[in-house]
């Protein structure tokens, strides 16, 4: 994996880090069990959420990985991506 | 011998969701009304564009149950429509949209019209040039038959991108090429499976592989399908770039014909690798193109009143409003999906008739998407459900004004 990539995000770092990409638009204070389907998280947001993943984290996510519980908020993201780098 | 002029009280140029209903709010005064539309069938951006749902027909709401912005003409329709689809009115957090077929909307748009006697159609017509005289306007209109001229009291341009304006070169408003929201590009899908048999993220999934692997371009990550409520029909949209160089022009014919050509190029590709890797595609096909790329935002007029964002976050209000809208605004300024503005309440924003009245300019109406107003307020009356309105509104001051003298 390349070095230059970011460690594993928290559930937080998430939330600041797909405002920061302007993936998503969630409140300052959206929880980290919040739903990311309500917060507007639709397919084509999903596609630019795991191209952005790729390139920040260095994870491939696969279409296997795209299920709507995986995906359902922040924290499940968070271990997802972390799932993903062992 | 002279070819024989035309007279007609109000004429419309444009039948897509504006001029429709202008068209039949002016012939349902009495007024002898013609309207002109560059294709086979009216609808405009809901058929040529395959645009496939009507939005801002509805007020924003908390509360579950959606409730009609506009009387009249858009109820009209939005009731033909459910009845013709067996769908009503979805709900995605405070906004309603109402799922539309493309055919249903082309035959609708055909009952209603035809009911009014006082309305004449002409398709496969454009509008080629306007002229101003003492009893109103002069237009010519090119057919294959040659050019027709055809002399109006007043005039409704719900062209879309301001084409009246064009031709009496009058200064309008466009935005920077970079700034104009992107254009969707939308096209029919057979699935043979039922839409329970979909799983959006799944897709999503596949087209990031197709386009890791290199055969499918980088669009389509902006590809979305949406089932279309008939069995085994899908539309997929994308949003385009529009030209690497930024020069996106929605006026311009070589540039919406690339961009229509990527669009094929770019939905070829996506659907071909899905057919081949996902076997919940197996089968599929596109089935159909649109007659044209759905065009947002374009050339739009300045108006006596011109309508703002801030009116919209507001709600303002206004004497002498028209219509209401109530769709947030959407910003599609770039292709990685919508950014919606939403007013600080969920009230609707008034129209007021000076948006649709060119600044200085008597017996001359504007409808639909190129009304006066600033990008962000287009960005939420440029919808078709506000554009049924807007419409209406036109259609029945033109008729006022025309004074019914032909």
């Amino acid at each position: 994996m390349s070095s230059s990539k970011k460690d594993s995000p928290s559930a937080i770092e998430l939330i600041d880090w797909l405002n920061g990409e302007g993936l998503l638009e969630l409140d300052w204070d959206f929880p980290e069990d919040g739903d990311l389907f309500a917060a507007g998280l639709d397919s084509m947001a999903v596609m630019q959420v795991v191209v952005a993943v790729e390139d920040e984290y260095g994870v491939e996510l696969v279409p296997e990985d795209l299920s709507k519980e995986q995906l359902a908020t922040p924290e499940a993201l968070a271990a997802l991506i972390r799932s993903k780098r062992q | 011998m002279t070819p024989a002029v035309r007279r007609c009280d109000v004429v419309v140029i444009g039948g897509g969701s504006a001029g429709l209903a202008a068209a039949l709010a002016s012939a349902r005064t009495g007024a002898a009304t013609l309207l002109v539309e560059r294709h086979g069938y009216l609808g405009g951006m809901g058929t040529a564009a395959l645009v496939h749902s009507f939005c801002g027909l509805y007020l924003l709401r908390t509360e579950p149950g959606a409730e009609l912005a506009n009387p009249g003409i858009p109820a009209q329709i939005e009731e033909r429509m459910i009845e013709a689809t067996g769908i009503g009115p979805r709900r995605y957090g405070r906004v309603d949209v109402l799922p539309q077929h493309p055919v249903e909307f082309a035959r609708i748009a055909d009952n209603l019209c035809a009911a009014e006697k006082t309305l004449d159609l002409s398709f496969h017509s454009e509008l080629t040039g306007v002229e101003r005289d003492a009893d109103g306007w002069r237009l010519s209109i090119a057919t294959r038959g040659g050019i027709q001229t055809t002399d109006a009291a007043t005039l409704v341009d719900a062209s879309g991108d301001a084409v009246v304006a064009g031709f009496l070169s009058i200064e309008t408003v466009m935005m920077q090429a970079n700034l104009l929201q992107r254009p969707a590009y939308v096209f029919g899908v057979c699935r043979p499976r039922s839409a329970e048999d979909h799983d959006p993220l799944l897709t999503a999934g596949r087209i990031v592989e197709g386009v890791r692997s290199g055969e499918v371009p980088d669009e389509a990550l902006g590809l979305v399908f949406r089932a279309s409520g008939r069995p085994w029909e899908m539309f997929g949209t994308i949003d385009l770039p529009g030209p690497a160089d930024g020069g996106y022009d929605p006026l311009d014919p070589s540039c919406l014909g690339e961009l229509e050509r990527v669009g094929r190029a770019v939905a070829t590709a996506a659907v071909r690798w899905l057919a081949r890797k996902d076997p919940s595609w197996a089968d599929a096909y596109i089935s159909h193109w649109p007659l044209r790329a759905g065009v947002r935002e374009s050339r739009r007029w300045r108006g006596e009143a011109t309508l703002t964002g801030d009116d919209l976050l507001q709600s303002r209000r206004f004497d002498d409003e028209t219509a209401l809208a109530t769709w947030p605004m959407e910003f599609r300024e770039n292709t990685r999906g919508p950014r919606l503005r939403f007013p600080h309440t969920d009230d609707p924003c008034g129209i007021p008739a000076g948006c649709l009245k060119p600044a200085g300019m008597d017996r001359l109406f504007v409808a639909g998407r190129c009304i006066s107003t600033d990008h962000d307020a287009q960005a939420s009356i440029r919808v078709m459900g506000t554009c049924f309105a807007t419409g209406e509104a036109a259609g029945t001051m033109a008729a006022a004004a025309s004074g019914g003298s032909a």
